[in-house]
Order: structure tokens, then C-alpha cells, then sequence
């Protein structure tokens, strides 16, 4: 989610406190325990530290370079072992920014002379929806690993073509820019949902609010377009294509199930003095089976209560917001044995159950409770390192296996790599049905119509 | 199989012994040729070999482990392994005139714990300079048959050769078994006790802030590596 980073003001304080403890701790010795991190410790001056390595290293290429190709580059320059050695768009002026970000990089306004620099072994593509699925085919067929922004692309012939070619390009990885899906709380909580701790699934809910125009200013008005193509149906797939896609690829990772139909409603009602037509304002309800539904609003008009996502099962709630989550029981529901030592957090009139990645009943009796910290990292961050070590770890894997199999069969490699431990993220059949999903939720929004789901747009 | 019925007394004559197999040769076809492919390539099924590290440490022994053992072996011309028998064909002075090269990946062996295993792979790596010396490697110089042989069982060999580690190349000797499978497998497994320190390696003694562990320098590696005639 492009904006879960957008840490309202009192967390980017608690952050900043954080911080500077942690900081402290390291210096004074202290050891720092995390679900996402390694094994740290600062200890006297000389000795070695243990921690885990940093991935073998994987030169990057960036196509695309406007504002979240720049937050990208800015993941990417903080990673160990992930240097930008590439840098593509066709606009010199984001061009020339962008290199400041990644001195020594190449950079290129063709996006196929970077795909033919041997250098460049993964590119990231943040360009317009639209265009990635030309420039990713190519990219794979150049041999390189792939992380594609989401959506995968504005149609559903365009994202089926990209999965079609991530999928026979067995020697490389293909990542599909859903965030979430390698959050350190995702990979937390999904066991702990889909375990039934919640109940029978009765309904979802999510909601992402915010004050913002998607508008903006430019020094040309052919570049004013170009920045601006969201604002208009031909050219975007709406706030639920563009945006939604990542909330309504979470509620269904987490539900574990496709929808079979999705309602939508939508209007422009504050953004009307600039010529758009795409509206400001949608909802949507997903049908699940079993009659569970999924109830969607977003809107660029109010930022009340921001971002987040509700899960309602027969014994508990769920909440998950800025990737912290809050469990509210069900008073008939029976415990689980470990709330009573769990944090606990007052909202309004009900009282959330903090879901925290190493509580435990030790850290309770001992005064010692871990806390909800910011995570160290974005989430952009974390996606882009599992796409690093994935696919560093995958052509170290590759290389081996023709080595000890010089006449190997394809279809024994591809099993062979089933044997990696990967990082979690989003792969091409994730990031397929992801877009397939927004791209008809923003249908349906726009057409104020029911869509329902055919099997074939999923499948290859 | 159909050699099986064919017994050869030991009084028999040499002569005699080679215009019975000239015969079997010629009248069962392909299926009984002896020594017809001495060739064996690695199975690159998955799970098809395994190699597992043992150590010991002040804290607690470990273990890591890996799937994957590439290469091949010949056994040289003439050379036949038929578990029905007592002996195998064509070794001289018990010695099988065979070639071998085992190809292990050092990336490709985990260490076998459930917290943070990276830590664990990532000291052993840096111990074997696994940036440098990607694989571990042996290259086979003697394989000498060991009997009694008992008929159905695997073949005692012992085996000597190079095995280099990070960079250093020692000479090694160890028993292996050689197990005939179905459909022209083979299985060679063994065990071969080293010392980190005979390849330049320092234990790893990492700190884990609970105080040092140190890892001892003995360590046994394990394997067992399926081969396929090669067609």
C-alpha cells in the first residue's frame, strides 16, 4: 500500500523515540530481539557479531521513475547487497533526479538499452500500468528477474501475458508489487487467521480514506498529462485499480478464498474542477462463499480513520491498521489461554487484544511486554528485500544445479527450487488474480453494476 | 536377473567362464551384456541424494544438511556391478579402474534447527568462504573393491581421493556402499570424518551474547548419492 508508510504524526514520534532506544540499547550492550530482524548483538569493541548475512548481492535496474520509482530507489540504497546500477525514463528531468539517488548508476530514456545492459540482473518496473506488460515481457525474455508494480496491468489480456511469460521463465523470479503479502505482520497473522482463531469467517470491511486531489502540477501540459492519467477512465482503472488493489488482494490472501462476484457504486463528488471523470469516491462488496461478504469504501474526498481492515468472525474480531493488529473477543467465545498476559488497548468502547509478533507471558509477569513498535522498515522496503534475496538465492540455485546436472532436466530444476526457503511474496499468480479482481471491482464501481467472477480470467 | 540362473562353479575354467558369457552375450541381447555402460550421472531428481554435516560445539551438537550431490562416476571398461553375484565383473586385483567427480554446492546445505537457520548457514558460509569456493569437490583416484560380498547386498568399496573444501585440496580415504536400484540406479553411501582446521577452516565461534560457543573441529559428513545409467 503505497501510503501505509504515511505514519500519522504521534507514531512517527513514537518511532523517532524507538529509534533512539534502540540506538541506545545497541550501545549499551543491550540485544534487540525481533520477529524480522537477525540475531544482533552489540557487544564490546572488537567482537564479532552475529547476524544473519547480508543476501548474495543483486545489481538492480529501476524503469520508471516518478515519485514511488524514487521511494524505490530510496528502499533499495538502504539494502545491503541491492545496488542500482540501472536507471530508465523517458522524462530526462525524473531522469536526472533520480540519479542523484543512485550515483554510478547508468541511466538510460530507452527502457530496452537497460534491458541490454548485462550488468542489470532484476529490474523493478514502476511505470504506468499500462506499459508493463510490454516492458516486463521483455525484461524476462532479456533474462532478468522481474518485480512488476501492481497492478500488474489495466486489462486482463495484459496481466494474463505477463503471468504467462513469469511463468515459463522458470530460471527467474517474477514478484508482483503487492507489498503486503512480505510484511513481517502478514506473515505473523496469516497463520494465526487461517487457523480459525476468529470463528467461522462471517464478514470483512476495509476502508481507505484520504484528503488528497491524485492531482499534479507539472512544467509542461503534456507531461501534466502523463503525471495525471489516473484522473481519467482511459487511461486508469480507478481508485479501486490503482490503489484498492492491495487492500482486496490482503482480504483475500487472508480469507483464503476467490470471490465469486463483486458490486460496485461510485461517484465524483469534491474533484470536479479539473476535467476528471474517474470518481473520488467507491464502494464495493465482494462476495465471498458461504456467504461472507466483503464491504470496501475509499475515498479521496475524507481521511477520517485513514486506512485499515476488519475481519469478523463468529468468535473474535480482528483489526489490522498501519500493520498492527488488535483481536476483540466474542465474551462467549473461550480463551485461548494467553490473553490475559497479551497487551491491551482501549478503542471507543472495546477493548483490542494486541497481536504482537514475540509477546509472551515472560515479557507480561516481568514488566517487560513488547510494545507495538513501528516496524524498522516499510513495507515497500520489505517486499523489495524478499524480491532480492528470492532471486539472488534462486540464481545461486540455478548456476548450481546446471553445474551438477550439466544436461539437467527443466522439469527437475523447477522442482529443485521448490526446495528454496523464500522470503514470502507476491508471485505472478498472486499479482494475476490481485488485478483481476480490481480491474472488474472498479468495473462494477463505475458501471454501478454486479460483476460476476468467470474462472477463466484467473486462469492461463 | 537372467544371470541368475547361470552358476559358475569356481573349478570352472577361465576359458570356459568367457565362452559361456561370449554365449549369453550373444543369445540374450542387450539385457545381460556385462559392462556394456559404466557411465553413471547424478540424478538431478529432487531429493534424489542427501548430505548431512554433523559437529559438535560447547553447547550442543549440529547438524546441516543438503539435497543435492551432482557429478558422475565411471566405473571403467568392463567393470559390472550385479548384486546377485559374489563379486563384481572386471576388477583388477579388486580395483575398478573408475573415474568419479562429486560436485556439492556449499549454498545448498541448510543448517537443521528452527530458529533463524540463516545465521547457522550464513557462519558456515563465511567459515568455508563460500563467496570464493562455491563448491565442495572430490575427484576420485582409487575405488578398491572390499569382500566378502554377500549376494543381494550393496558392494563394500573403499575409496580414495581429493576432496577440496574452501580452497585446499587434501588427500582423503573413506569406505563407501554401493547399492544396485531399480531401473539402472545406483546408490553410493558413506561417511567421511574431517578437520575443519586440515582446510583452513577456524570453527565458528560465533557470540551469541549468552556467552561463546565454539564449534569443534571433527566433523562427519554423510552421504548418500543416487546415480543413473547413463542411456
Amino acid at each position: 500500500m503505497k501510503n501505509k508508510d504515511d505514519l500519522p504524526e504521534s507514531n512517527r514520534r513514537d518511532f523517532l523515540k524507538n529509534a533512539s532506544l534502540a540506538a541506545l540499547m545497541a550501545l549499551a550492550g543491550e540485544m534487540k530481539l525481533r520477529a524480522d530482524q537477525a540475531v544482533q548483538t552489540a557487544t564490546n569493541a572488537g567482537a564479532a557479531l552475529t547476524k544473519i548475512p547480508p543476501p548474495p548481492p543483486v545489481n538492480f535496474g529501476v524503469i520508471g521513475l516518478n515519485d514511488w520509482g524514487r521511494e524505490i530507489l530510496k528502499s533499495l540504497a538502504v539494502m545491503p547487497s541491492a545496488p542500482v546500477v540501472a536507471l530508465c525514463d523517458h522524462y530526462g528531468a525524473a531522469l536526472r533526479r533520480a540519479a542523484k539517488e543512485a550515483p554510478g548508476a547508468k541511466t538510460y530514456e530507452d527502457y530496452k538499452a537497460l534491458l541490454g545492459d548485462p550488468n542489470v540482473q532484476a529490474v523493478v518496473i514502476a511505470t504506468p500500468t499500462g506499459t508493463h506488460r510490454e516492458i516486463a515481457l521483455a525484461a524476462l525474455a532479456a533474462g532478468k528477474h522481474v518485480y512488476c508494480e501492481a497492478p500488474l496491468a489495466d486489462t486482463i489480456d495484459d496481466a494474463k501475458a505477463i503471468a504467462r511469460a513469469a511463468r515459463e521463465a522458470v530460471k527467474l523470479v517474477f514478484q508482483a508489487g503487492l507489498q503486503q503479502r512480505s510484511h513481517p505482520e502478514v506473515d505473523f497473522l496469516l497463520p494465526f487467521i487461517r487457523s480459525g482463531a476468529l470463528g467461522r469467517n462471517v464478514m470483512a470491511r476495509a476502508q481507505w480514506h484520504k484528503r488528497d486531489s491524485w492531482s499534479r502540477t507539472a512544467p509542461t501540459p503534456e507531461r501534466e498529462e502523463e503525471l495525471n492519467r489516473r484522473l481519467h477512465k482511459a487511461t486508469s482503472i480507478g481508485l479501486l485499480g490503482e490503489e484498492g488493489i492491495h487492500q482486496i488482494d490482503i482480504v483475500s490472501c487472508f480469507l483464503h478464498k476467490r470471490p465469486k462476484a463483486v458490486t460496485g457504486f461510485s461517484s465524483l463528488i469534491l474533484w470536479t474542477d479539473d476535467g476528471r471523470d474517474v470518481p473520488d469516491t467507491v464502494q464495493a462488496v465482494f462476495e465471498y462463499p458461504a456467504g461472507v461478504n466483503f464491504l470496501y469504501d475509499m475515498t479521496l474526498c475524507n481521511s477520517f480513520e485513514q486506512a485499515y481492515e476488519v475481519y469478523l468472525g463468529s468468535d473474535a474480531a480482528l483489526m489490522m491498521r498501519d500493520f498492527k493488529a488488535w483481536m476483540f473477543k466474542e465474551v462467549s467465545a473461550a480463551l485461548l489461554g494467553w490473553e490475559p498476559y497479551a497487551r491491551h488497548d482501549v478503542f471507543y468502547k472495546e477493548t483490542g487484544i494486541g497481536l504482537v509478533a514475540n509477546a509472551s507471558k515472560q515479557n507480561t509477569l516481568l514488566g517487560t511486554a513488547v510494545s507495538f513498535q513501528p516496524y524498522e522498515h516499510t513495507p515497500l522496503y520489505y517486499a523489495l528485500e524478499a524480491f532480492l534475496i528470492n532471486a539472488g538465492q534462486q540464481a545461486g540455485a540455478v548456476k548450481d544445479f546446471f553445474q551438477m546436472y550439466p544436461d539437467g532436466d527443466l522439469k527437475d530444476l523447477v522442482e529443485n527450487l521448490k526446495t528454496l526457503k523464500t522470503k514470502p511474496a507476491a508471485n505472478w499468480q498472486d499479482g494475476l488474480e490481485a488485478t483481476v479482481m480490481a480491474i472488474k471491482a472498479n468495473e462494477a464501481a463505475v458501471t454501478k453494476q454486479k460483476i460476476t467472477f468467470e474462472k477463466e480470467w484467473f486462469e492461463l | 536377473m537372467k544371470l541368475l540362473v547361470i552358476r559358475t562353479p569356481n573349478q570352472l575354467r577361465l576359458s570356459t567362464a568367457l565362452a559361456i558369457l561370449a554365449a549369453l552375450v550373444f543369445s540374450l541381447g542387450p539385457v545381460a551384456r556385462a559392462g556394456a555402460q559404466t557411465l553413471y550421472k547424478s540424478s538431478s531428481q529432487p531429493h534424489a541424494s542427501s548430505v548431512r554435516v554433523n559437529g559438535t560445539s560447547t553447547a550442543h551438537d549440529w547438524e546441516m544438511e543438503g539435497v543435492f550431490i551432482g557429478g558422475t562416476l565411471d566405473f571403467g571398461a568392463g567393470v559390472k556391478l550385479d548384486q546377485a553375484q559374489a563379486d563384481p565383473a572386471g576388477l583388477q586385483d579388486n580395483k575398478a579402474p573408475a573415474k568419479a567427480h562429486v560436485i556439492i554446492p556449499v549454498r545448498s546445505i541448510h543448517a537443521k534447527v528452527d530458529h533463524l537457520p540463516e545465521v547457522m548457514d550464513g557462519l558456515m558460509q563465511k567459515a568455508m568462504k563460500a563467496d570464493k569456493f562455491a563448491t565442495i569437490e572430490f575427484t576420485l583416484t582409487s575405488l578398491t573393491f572390499k569382500g566378502p560380498h554377500t549376494a543381494g547386498k550393496p558392494f563394500n568399496f573403499e575409496t580414495a581421493g581429493e576432496l577440496s573444501i574452501a580452497g585446499v585440496t587434501n588427500k582423503v580415504s573413506f569406505p563407501v556402499t554401493i547399492d544396485c536400484l531399480e531401473e539402472g540406479k545406483i546408490k553410493v553411501s558413506g561417511s567421511a570424518p574431517l578437520k575443519m582446521t586440515a582446510y583452513g577452516i577456524e570453527p565458528p565461534a560465533p557470540n551469541f551474547g549468552l556467552g561463546l560457543m565454539k564449534c569443534g573441529d571433527d566433523v562427519k559428513i554423510n552421504f548418500d548419492w543416487t546415480l543413473k545409467e547413463r542411456k
